[in-house]
């Protein structure tokens, strides 16, 4: 399969010179089977390019999101494929009291959307992702709650014996020490355990994690001690927060290269681009 | 004079007890272990199989042993153990527990009765809270209190 991100920012769209090179769009990855088939996680911003790209050539494809704030579905309104009548979507979400079509409807609807869902022109099927895993046509897909705020899922998609394992706002170290609790006390670790590629959240500096603890998402400090626990080949850091530019990020590229050699981690690790793409 | 406490009649099974656990517990279980491991009320947590599978320090302090220690129970394992006993001295039925009525009803569930500490027997207040969640339900925590001793007893 091959992956693709295609917004990387976390929380709201940074768009200007200072983000460029790590880009500014909320998040989107694509994944695209060997026979073409579509999955594509979470519906932020970066989702507006994607649907540009994906437009008139594919006319079956799957959303999966991990959970419906706003930076993970702002960008439906914009996606190309939604307005492609002869388009068949089928949008996966975490469970809720409320059916997912009807909390999605919440953003798109008057007087926050000029276009109702139910004036998409696609046909498009809602769906509260199974508590088991499923297949979603070449690949094998597992979703599972994890430690974030309100009803968050993460998503770990197989394929042909590779793995990638997507949690983009989780805080598993919250209350606890990743280094010490038991495995099966970990959020998410259990989706994670061996991915070929895990991203994760890691969108704030240790620093500011201080002041931010309960807000749902990871120190780079936890976030690596997450990917020590759960041994991934591959750690992408993600959901950059929206106050880091380029410099920063670059500072905290190099951080991090330092700190997951100082734990042995495996692998390679490296904070997302906008753009990066990769074969599993 | 207060009540009578019961006697200790029941034989305490050894404490090297390895019961397996899933790979990956609930969310809602891990949230509320995070939860209980920092609070100073006494505290367990109750998976959907009724068995114990962390309390924290403060529970500890009464049963005088930590977590670490004891580890994962079954429920008849620490009925055996530390009760809660009635009035007979008698482990009480698994039904009866709040922890029963919680998961029957779903809902919280209130109970006072005595458990074996460290000190010996104690009175005790407890309350259970079922964690259900969009999957159902998967547990429950259990908090629980020392009663003072009765004026005379």
């Amino acid at each position: 399969m091959r992956v693709q991100a295609w917004g990387v920012r976390g929380s709201i769209p940074t768009p200007g010179s200072r983000t460029a090179a790590f880009g500014g769009n909320t998040p989107c990855v694509q994944v695209t089977g060997d026979d073409g088939s579509e999955l594509i996680l979470d519906a932020g911003s970066g989702i507006r390019e994607l649907g540009f790209h994906l437009s008139g050539r594919c006319k079956r494809l799957h959303i999966l999101l991990t959970h419906l704030h706003l930076d993970h579905i702002q960008g439906l309104l914009f996606f190309a494929p939604l307005f492609d009548p002869e388009a068949e979507i089928t949008v996966w979400g975490p469970p809720g009291r409320i059916p997912l079509r009807k909390r999605l409807a919440r953003y798109l609807s008057n007087p926050l959307s000029p276009i109702e869902i139910r004036d998409l022109p696609a046909r498009v099927a809602f769906e509260e992702v199974p508590p088991d895993g499923w297949r979603l046509d070449e690949f094998t897909v597992r979703a599972a709650l994890v430690a974030h705020r309100g009803s968050t899922l993460g998503y770990r998609v197989e394929h042909s014996g590779a793995s990638l394992c997507y949690l983009p706002d989780h805080e598993p170290g919250l209350g606890t020490s990743l280094s010490s609790v038991p495995p099966s006390w970990i959020s998410g670790l259990g989706l994670a355990r061996g991915a070929t590629t895990l991203i994760h959240d890691s969108q704030y500096t240790d620093e500011e994690y201080a002041y931010r603890r309960g807000w749902g998402h990871s120190s780079l400090s936890d976030a690596l001690a997450f990917a020590q626990r759960s041994r991934p080949e591959g750690l992408l850091l993600f959901h950059h927060d929206p106050g880091h530019d380029d410099v920063r990020l670059r500072s905290l590229a190099g951080q991090a290269t330092e700190e997951a050699a100082r734990l042995g981690i495996d692998g390679r690790v490296q904070l997302a681009r906008e753009g990066t793409a990769f074969d599993l | 004079m207060g009540p009578e406490r019961p006697e200790q009649q029941v034989d305490v099974p050894p404490p090297e007890v390895h019961v397996p656990l899933p790979d990956e517990q609930p969310l809602e279980l891990i949230l509320a272990r995070n939860l209980i491991s920092i609070i100073s009320i006494a505290a367990l947590l109750v998976d959907s199989d009724g068995r114990i599978v962390f309390f924290n320090e403060a529970a500890a302090e009464i049963i005088g042993a930590p977590f670490e220690e004891i580890g994962v129970l079954q429920q008849d394992q620490w009925s055996a153990r530390y009760g809660p006993f009635g009035a007979d001295g008698k482990p009480l039925p698994p039904d009866e527990l709040p922890v029963a009525t919680a998961v029957r009803e779903s809902r919280p569930a209130y109970g006072h009765f005595s458990v074996r500490a460290e000190s010996g027997m104690l009175e005790i207040e407890t309350g259970a809270i079922p964690l259900s969640g969009p999957a159902g339900y998967h547990g429950a925590i259990v908090v629980f209190w020392p009663l003072p001793p009765a004026p005379g007893g």
